[in-house]
């Protein structure tokens, strides 16, 4: 093992130009493959095909006829009820109308969407406005019409008559953000006081997945660029650091050509890969370079000084890899195809940096001319007096420092309890950005812009006709409106209840349902006569036996949506289904509760399993299952740590969060392993506790763990800046992870060794 | 002398129809589609089937009879066996050449006979992909037709013609027509929407002889868009069989006579 290793690092010291070559043609292979990317944004595909709430949300929009809708918002200030304003919805709808993608005949507008209406005993049905009316009395008889009517009101225009809405349905969530801009083109053309918003799940999550493109490409360079920064003000020498920085950008190179290579797409997951790799890979560098400025003043010949270096450093620099490897490797067990290829790439990227560690790194610093070497070798003794001290102290106030631990651990615990669990696409845009402008605005005007559909199943044909289901549906309804988040429900009871009251002349007595099922059955058949044979599609399915109660919410959080399914749960429970007839959520608000849960707990166990596998492989690396256990704890701490930060300050446990907790594997155990590594050596040649961990604290290593929890932490930062939250969340998390991966290693595993010394130094 | 005439015009026919303007050609298609025979009746049956192949029946007995010439007038008396919720209900159309039809339906749940208006000619007959146009006929004047080729299609000789709407008036921009040489039944109609994207297809798939006229006894009408499509099918076909003007009433709206109905 260690005679391989060590000939893959000579042979690289003695045939430098050899490595370098062989890197770089490898490198022309794998960036080739990045031509054939194929990206995929779509939030959905966190699940997989066959997940039954998937199943089932394809199923609904096959018997609905529904499509993902994208919500357009005209608002004036003093009433949309005007001529020019009125023209422009017209002239706005039939430009839509002609969108490619833009399912046409379902577009509801105003000018479009059929209205049933009595006048002078006839009955009509036509859309409210199929021409623009002239005179004030046409345009109040028009508010009249739409405001009177629940099927219009507070869905197609705003009960205040300052906004109108049109909902337009595309063939696929994936050309959202293509026709979207479409759509602004449309607008933004129009000129006067009119104010436009556009909103909806399909276009937040597809302009989610047109914007990280983007951002991955500012972001990452800055991080990478702020990275180096913080390596030159280390090291003082851009010629030692550049081979760390080619490594860090070749292992991405190397991983995301093989992902592209074997026809992987590239999803939201898989987009922040880059940035997992950029810090795992730097961290062997830091500890090479911190020890080549150690050896090289003793050595004063670079061949000599790397050749010691890598035999001191290729074991722990291996179980690092190794351990990080397995721990993402393990994420492939998690029920969530993006988190598998996640996990396994980014295992795969940790061996290629490992290799590239190993072969370009001696190869690129056999290139510095001893010549440039001369002033390091001046310099004294690496270490920080700082580091040292804290040995010190931790050792000798152990328990106080374990005692101290402890209680931290506990608030952080407690922190975790108040983890708010939550997410939403919209949210994922920083509060300026247009699409948080707009779901704002449209949820305040209308009933909401997240639309979900509560469905009720019954078993046999034209069942949905029978009173008892209609005064059930209207009951459901009429309950959902008492919830707060629920701004407008539609149903076919509420066409029934149209056509009966239209029937009578607009008696509001006889706004109600009728009790005959032949009734219901011929008023039905009566709207279908007079409309689009799809017409009711949205809300019943052609045999009657399903229907569809569109739910509009006026927010899209996940814990919303939990929180409307949970009440309706309750009413269905104290006022039982009619016979025969089952109830089922869809819509892509529930499809996202349903890929949170899946996440959270997928995410959760996935990460819970990865620390066992670890835990494991670290007892059987150290040969002791003490010292395996000490060296978890970091992990851990900085996870709990992170998480309980995180539920104090009251942010929301989302997605970013749930991945980024993973990195804790790469780094929590790097920088103990390297700690409990490089001790025990010490250890064992000393046979002196304090000695040892004077060494380990005040030299080389203990710098080395500072150093990379300094260049993580602050080389992430850039993320801050981000437009988009999910990355923000990286930046922070990154740099709490590093953080806290730091301050456990540091201060609290000294005092651990010293606390338990009778249970790790026994030999 | 003028049965010698007669003869000579007869010889003479086939090399007049090859001058026929696209606007005659239209005519003519009219006159043996849509206004056949003084009267007509049958039984229809009308599948609606969407795309995944799910169906709702439509059953009804229609009545059609004729005031004045080709494009003139006409009075529908329809009334419905199925879906079964429906029975009984009876749905009556006043066609006018050049201005909206009277439509009238009753209501058996209520008791009521309800007019409902007509603005819109390319809406939806009784919820099929048929529109009140598809059944009844446009407006001669309405378009400008276009005799754009001549060819085959399954067999016969047809003239290809284009109409173009000469006003916004409908949700189509233009239609293809492939009309039949000989006896000048519409084969086949291509409806393209205002993207420019085929929208809808109507085909005559099978035809019969009744008195003497030849018909079309089963047709299709397919929503290219959603997939939907409705399938037509004429029972028990006849013409001129006497069907009595105080027939299109409100009264009988109420109280169809079952001679007429069954």
């Amino acid at each position: 093992m260690k005679k391989a290793i060590m000939k893959l690092v000579e042979f690289s010291v003695t045939r430098p130009w050899t490595v370098i070559f062989l890197t770089l043609i490898l490198t022309l292979i794998f960036s080739a493959q990045f031509p054939n990317i194929k990206i995929d944004t779509d939030p959905e595909n966190m699940l997989r095909e066959t997940e039954p709430v998937r199943v089932f949300h394809q199923q609904v929009k096959k018997d609905f006829g529904i499509n993902e809708l994208i919500v357009l918002g005209i608002v004036r200030d003093d009433g949309i009820f005007q001529p020019d304003s009125l023209e422009k919805i017209k002239r706005i709808t039939d430009e839509i109308l002609r969108i490619k993608g833009v399912i046409s005949d379902d577009v509801l507008s105003l000018t479009v969407t059929n209205n049933v209406v009595a006048g002078g005993g006839t009955l009509n049905v036509r859309p409210p406005m199929p021409s623009v009316p002239e005179t004030g009395e046409d345009i109040e008889n028009l508010r009249r019409e739409v405001l009177d009517n629940p099927l219009f009101r507070d869905r197609l225009v705003s009960s205040d008559g300052k906004g109108a809405a049109i909902y337009i349905p595309i063939e696929s969530k994936d050309i959202a953000h293509d026709v979207g801009e479409k759509i602004k083109a449309i607008y933004e053309n129009e000129q006067g006081p009119e104010k436009y918003y556009m909103a909806g799940l399909p276009i937040a999550e597809d302009t989610f997945g047109n914007e990280m493109f983007l951002q991955m490409a500012v972001v990452a360079p800055m991080a990478g660029g702020l990275i180096m920064i913080v390596l030159f003000i280390i090291f003082k020498r851009i010629s030692l650091i550049i081979p760390t920085m080619i490594i860090s950008m070749l292992s991405v190179t190397w991983t995301m050509g093989t992902m592209i290579g074997l026809g992987f797409t590239v999803h939201i997951m898989s987009s922040m890969i880059p940035v997992f790799l950029m810090p795992i890979a730097v961290c062997d560098g830091v500890h090479i370079l911190s020890d080549f400025y150690e050896q090289y003043p003793r050595l004063k010949d670079r061949r000599k000084t790397i050749l010691t270096v890598f035999d001191e450093l290729y074991k722990p620099m291996f179980f690092t890899s190794l351990t990080t490897a397995v721990g993402f490797a393990n994420l492939a067990w998690a029920d969530i195809p993006p988190v598998r290829v996640f996990g396994l790439f980014i295992s795969l990227g940790v061996l290629f940096a490992w290799f590239l560690t190993m072969t370009f790194i001696p190869a690129a610093l056999m290139l510095v001319s001893e010549k440039r070497l001369i002033s390091i070798a001046e310099k004294k003794a690496v270490g920080s007096p700082m580091l040292a001290r804290l040995g010190k102290v931790s050792l000798s106030k152990s328990r106080v420092f374990v005692a101290s631990g402890a209680i931290l651990l506990a608030t952080a615990m407690y922190g975790v309890t108040t983890l708010s669990v939550n997410d939403n696409p919209v949210k994922w845009f920083k509060k300026d950005h247009t699409i948080r402008i707009a779901d704002r605005e449209l949820n305040k005007l209308i009933g909401g812009t997240y639309i979900s559909y509560l469905t009720l199943q019954a078993s046999t044909e034209d069942d949905i006709k029978r009173p008892e289901v209609m005064n059930y549906i209207e009951g459901l309804q009429e309950y959902l409106d008492t919830v707060p988040i629920v701004g407008k429900t539609t149903s076919i009871a509420d066409v029934v209840k149209r056509v009966n009251y239209v029937l009578h002349d607009e008696d509001k007595k006889y706004s109600i349902l009728p009790s005959s099922k032949e009734a219901i059955g011929q008023y039905l058949f009566l709207f279908l006569m007079s409309s689009a044979p799809d017409e009711l599609d949205n809300f019943v399915d052609y045999d009657f036996k399903k229907a569809n109660i569109w739910v509009q919410l006026r927010s899209g959080d996940n814990r919303d949506m939990t929180y409307v399914v949970n009440r309706v749960e309750d009413y269905v429970n104290n006022n039982p289904a009619p016979e025969g007839i089952k109830l089922e959520w869809s819509g892509l608000p529930y499809l996202n509760i349903t890929w949170q849960r899946l996440m959270v707990v997928g995410m959760l166990e996935a990460t819970i399993g990865s620390w066992w596998v670890i835990l494991i492989l670290l007892i059987i690396l150290f040969r002791s299952f003490w010292w395996g256990l000490t060296a978890m704890l970091p992990l851990g701490f900085s996870v709990l740590f992170s998480y309980g930060l995180i539920g104090f300050s009251g942010q929301e446990y989302n997605m970013p969060v749930a991945v980024c907790s993973t990195l804790a594997l790469g780094l929590g155990v790097d920088f103990a392993i390297h700690f409990v590594y490089r001790f025990r050596e010490k250890y064992r040649e000393t046979q002196d506790l304090e000695a040892s961990m004077q060494w380990t604290m005040g030299g080389e290593p203990a710098l080395a763990i500072f150093r990379n929890a300094v260049v993580v932490g602050i080389g992430f930062l850039p993320l801050v800046f981000a437009t988009l939250t999910p990355y923000v969340t990286v930046g922070l998390f990154f740099g709490s992870l590093a953080f806290f991966s730091g301050v456990t290693t540091l201060v609290f595993l000294p005092a651990l060794t010293g606390s338990f010394k009778g249970l790790l130094l026994r030999t | 002398m003028m049965r010698y005439l007669i003869i000579l015009f007869v010889l003479f026919l086939p090399i007049q129809s090859q001058a026929l303007t696209a606007q005659e050609i239209v005519k003519k298609s009219q006159k043996a589609f849509l206004y056949q025979g003084k009267d007509f009746k049958a039984r229809v049956l009308m599948k609606l089937i969407t795309k995944s192949g799910r169906e709702r029946i439509r059953e009804m007995t229609m009545l059609r009879k004729n005031y004045g010439t080709s494009g003139g007038e006409q009075k529908y008396f329809i009334y419905f066996f199925k879906p079964a919720d429906v029975r009984d209900m009876t749905f009556m159309v006043y066609k006018y050449p050049g201005r909206d039809d009277d439509r009238w339906l009753f209501i058996p749940a209520i008791n009521m006979v309800k007019r409902i208006a007509a603005r819109d000619k390319t809406s939806s007959f009784v919820g099929s992909d048929f529109t009140y146009e598809d059944i009844s006929g446009r407006d001669l004047e309405d378009d400008i037709h276009t005799l754009i080729k001549e060819e085959k299609l399954g067999g016969r000789e047809c003239h290809v013609i284009k109409s173009r709407p000469k006003a916004g008036d409908v949700n189509y921009s233009y239609k293809l027509s492939w009309i039949d040489k000989e006896n000048f039944l519409p084969l086949k109609e291509k409806f393209y929407d205002l993207k420019g994207d085929l929208m809808k297809v109507f085909t005559a798939d099978r035809f019969g002889e009744i008195k003497g006229y030849p018909t079309v006894v089963e047709r299709t009408m397919k929503n290219i868009r959603s997939g939907h499509r409705t399938e037509v099918t004429f029972l028990k076909t006849d013409y001129n069989t006497g069907i009595p003007d105080r027939l299109f009433s409100e009264r009988f709206l109420k109280r169809p006579p079952k001679k007429w109905i069954k």
